[in-house]
């Protein structure tokens, strides 16, 4: 379901059931990103119509699984692949490409011990690449 | 030394001599300082309400709300409250707002962190939302410490030590508030 029809279902009566990749979202992530992928312009990035931008280029797949969120996630490497695949149909799947394969726990193991040292420097680099590979 | 006059002065004098003997037939001076008095103070003062601040904060980043979520147990302006497993601060429920509702002129950090508390009811873990309430100074009532999964501050995602004012536009937090956003539960 998404966040905000989650939130609608709330105002209308008992709270929805959250599970699965969707809960772990909400208890690790939604604190920052919002429940709704919205961010906070400024503070923090949206993920809602933006996160599967990254995969327009190669090494955006590396990247969403060692930003300090993910990597840091106190999420088993299952768990967190799971919430990348998740988080990637469920806030923007229009920029999903065809032919997208899924993390697996393995490969978000391997990335995840590769800690990410410029983390802003990096996120503009690869989105300025994934703006011109999209044109 | 007595100054001269001259004929140009003079005429200046009868013009506005007569302009203020007009303006003084047609008005009231009491209600011309009254309605100059209140644009002066009303412009001043604008900008400084704290509700117009909030407003336009909630303009533009909507705050998590569980309105009408039923039902529901327990007194929210205690800390025994079973939303407030895990709470760290003034509960807004004393403060002038309700257990998921920020007071009037402060305004809901985006920012927060979430853990879970059992319902003493259904005896099911709901989701809970811990947003601080930013843009007063402290409300200094119902001060509650509640730690039930928090974590150390080196966890900063999971410590409820911190002031979550972040993403506002004052870092000044005034209470605190627990948002329900689901029932956690098993997939």
């Amino acid at each position: 379901m998404p966040a905000g029809a989650l939130l609608l279902a709330l105002a209308a009566g008992p709270a929805s059931a959250v599970s699965g990749p969707e809960l772990d979202y909400t208890l690790e992530c939604a604190g920052c990103h919002r429940a709704d992928g919205s961010g906070t312009p400024g503070s923090v990035p949206a993920l809602r119509d933006s996160v599967a931008r990254f995969l327009a280029v190669p090494e955006g797949r590396p990247y969403l699984a060692r930003v300090p969120g993910a990597a840091q996630a106190p999420l088993d490497d299952a768990a967190l692949a799971a919430v990348l695949n998740w988080m990637l149909v469920h806030f923007d799947a229009a920029h999903v490409p065809a032919g997208f394969t899924p993390y697996t726990a393995e490969e978000v193991g391997q990335l995840r011990t590769r800690p990410l040292v410029d983390v802003e420097g990096t996120r503009k680099l690869l989105l300025q690449h994934a703006a011109t590979t999209s044109r | 030394m007595k100054a001269q006059r001259s004929p140009g002065d003079r005429w200046i004098d009868h013009l506005v001599e007569n302009g203020a003997r007009t303006l003084a037939r047609r008005t009231s001076r009491r209600s011309l300082l009254a309605r100059l008095g209140a644009a002066i103070v009303g412009t001043a003062a604008f900008p400084l309400l704290p509700v117009a601040r909030a407003a336009e904060g909630d303009a533009r980043l909507p705050a998590p709300s569980d309105a009408g979520l039923a039902p529901d147990v327990g007194d929210p302006t205690q800390c025994t409250y079973w939303r407030h497993c895990a709470i760290d601060g003034f509960l807004c429920a004393c403060c002038g707002g309700s257990q998921s509702a920020c007071p009037p002129g402060t305004e809901m950090s985006p920012i927060t962190w979430i853990g879970t508390c059992r319902h003493p009811g259904d005896g099911k873990d709901y989701v809970i939302s811990y947003n601080d309430c930013c843009g007063q100074a402290l409300c200094m009532r119902c001060r509650c410490t509640r730690t039930e999964g928090e974590k150390p501050v080196y966890y900063t995602s999971k410590n409820n030590d911190l002031l979550w004012c972040f993403g506002t536009k004052s870092r000044a937090v005034n209470c605190s508030v627990a948002v329900v956003l689901g029932v956690a539960t098993k997939s």
